[in-house]
């Protein structure tokens, strides 16, 4: 039987990974959505400058890409401000290094999911925004970002699932959430197969509030959409 | 901050011994993780337990993180007197088949959704005309529906198989020493992180992008078909 004291840390480090994992997921969203508007249109400077951000971090793991942050992070840092002739000092925590890590790394992927949802939604949005004189940031805000939502949001919510997952890799880094704890409890009590499967446990949990989850931003998000009428079975057999 | 030729050249013996464990690794999981996918996929599509099973499977394989799988196998399992009283522990033991096991299961689990989707994409109108024709169910099956679904999940396939490669790393977890760990001895012996992550970034940068480039050559060869004139 897992003790509960046991149970208590696992649930603190559940928290830490929640934490890591909604900043990251965040951060992702913002860089990604703020590249995927700079390359709706193909303009050549910024999209050389994606290409190469892209085929970075989406061809590396994203462990390798928290070490380095995390390892070399302070060095990067002070060589970077000492270009613009500032002497700075700052010290990486792994939870900082886990989540700008999580937050680039996805930030490519995400990219690549709302640009093809921009994409997606109808001309004639774009073009009525314009005829009834909408400012362009109002329109973005207002007409096209809450439907790039409901278009993108079945890719979205299983980039959160990945980004919850690479949380519990990224522990390896000396993050403290509920990996680190399953380890530490397995160590002491020498039971390890009860708090691993707790952890397990936690996921799959995880994974089902998402789908909750989901499924109510899907029916906000698509409220002002009509619906084909249920075909009926017996003409859907009769075709 | 800056990257030392000298010592990335130094290192390069280590950080190619880690991508060689990384290989082995990744290998044996590719093929079995395809072969259990197909009965998983193919058991969800049919009606009845098997389809409940299936989706079991599939839903507890994929929402466990990759990392606490291994853990589980590794040091989880041994706990257990049947697994170190017998034969079983020479296995076990193993780091290597523990990995196997582990990123298997998680691989089959993303691949049983992968090929159900292919095979749900093949045209009814091919498989009756198949029946019609008398082929044989297995015959339908390895003839038909399996080389036609593998064309139309190529692009997920790809997908996968990138994350695959990339999931790899959590193999360090459980004592191995692949590419990333190979990196992190470095950097132990040296006090440099820069330099030997870095080129392991390189060397990770270059396996991912072969795979790309082999991807987008077999997709116009076997997907010449749907291509727009």
């Amino acid at each position: 039987m897992p003790l509960l004291g046991f149970v208590e840390q696992l649930g603190l480090g559940a928290m830490v990974t929640i934490e890591v994992a909604v900043l990251s997921y965040l951060l992702a969203l913002l860089v990604g959505t703020l590249f995927a508007l700079a390359t709706v249109r193909r303009r050549p400077i910024v999209n050389a400058i994606w290409q190469v951000y892209a085929s970075i971090f989406t061809g590396v793991p994203s462990l390798l890409v928290a070490f380095l942050f995390y390892y070399a992070g302070s060095g990067m840092l002070a060589s970077l401000f000492s270009v613009v002739g500032m002497r700075v000092n700052i010290e990486v925590n792994p939870f900082a290094a886990a989540v700008v890590a999580l937050g680039l790394v996805y930030g490519a992927y995400i990219a690549d999911i709302v640009r093809s949802a921009i994409h997606n939604v109808p001309p004639g949005q774009f073009e009525a925004a314009n005829v009834l004189l909408i400012p362009r940031p109002t329109a973005w805000f207002f007409v096209i970002l809450p439907q790039v939502l409901r278009l993108a949001l079945p890719a979205l919510s299983n980039m959160w699932i990945v980004v919850l997952k690479d949380t519990a890799l990224i522990s390896l880094i000396g993050l403290k959430e509920i990996m680190t704890y399953a380890r530490l409890a397995s160590g002491v009590t020498k039971e390890p197969f009860i708090y691993f499967i707790l952890a397990a446990a936690f996921f799959l949990l995880m994974t089902g509030l998402t789908y909750l989850v989901t499924q109510r931003i899907e029916g906000w998000t698509g409220r002002g959409l009509r619906r084909a009428a249920p075909a009926r079975e017996e003409t859907a057999r009769a075709l | 901050m800056h990257y030392d030729i000298a010592l990335a050249w130094e290192s390069l013996p280590t950080l190619l011994q880690g991508t060689l464990t990384t290989f082995i690794v990744l290998l044996p999981v590719l093929v079995l993780g395809l072969l259990i996918s197909i009965p998983v996929a193919l058991a969800r599509l049919e009606r009845g337990p098997g389809s409940l099973l299936a989706a079991a499977y599939i839903i507890f394989f994929r929402g466990v993180p990759s990392i606490v799988l291994l853990y589980l196998i590794y040091s989880g399992l041994p706990q257990f007197s049947v697994i170190r009283n017998t034969a079983l522990w020479t296995l076990f033991s193993n780091a290597y088949f523990c990995a196997w096991v582990g990123l298997t299961l998680t691989h089959s689990g993303y691949m049983g959704e992968i090929v159900r989707g292919g095979l749900a994409a093949v045209p009814p109108g091919t498989i009756e005309a198949a029946q019609a024709l008398g082929l044989g169910r297995m015959q339908i099956l390895f003839k038909l529906r399996l080389p036609m679904a593998a064309r139309y999940a190529l692009r997920a396939y790809q997908n996968e198989l990138l994350i695959m490669v990339k999931s790899t790393s959590a193999v360090s977890a459980i004592t191995l020493v692949d590419l990333t760990a190979a990196a992190n001895t470095v950097f132990d012996y040296t006090y440099d992180p820069f330099t030997p992550l870095v080129t392991a970034a390189g060397i990770y940068w270059v396996i991912i992008n072969a795979m790309r480039y082999a991807f987008n050559v077999a997709d116009s060869r076997l997907n010449r078909h749907l291509a727009l004139k």
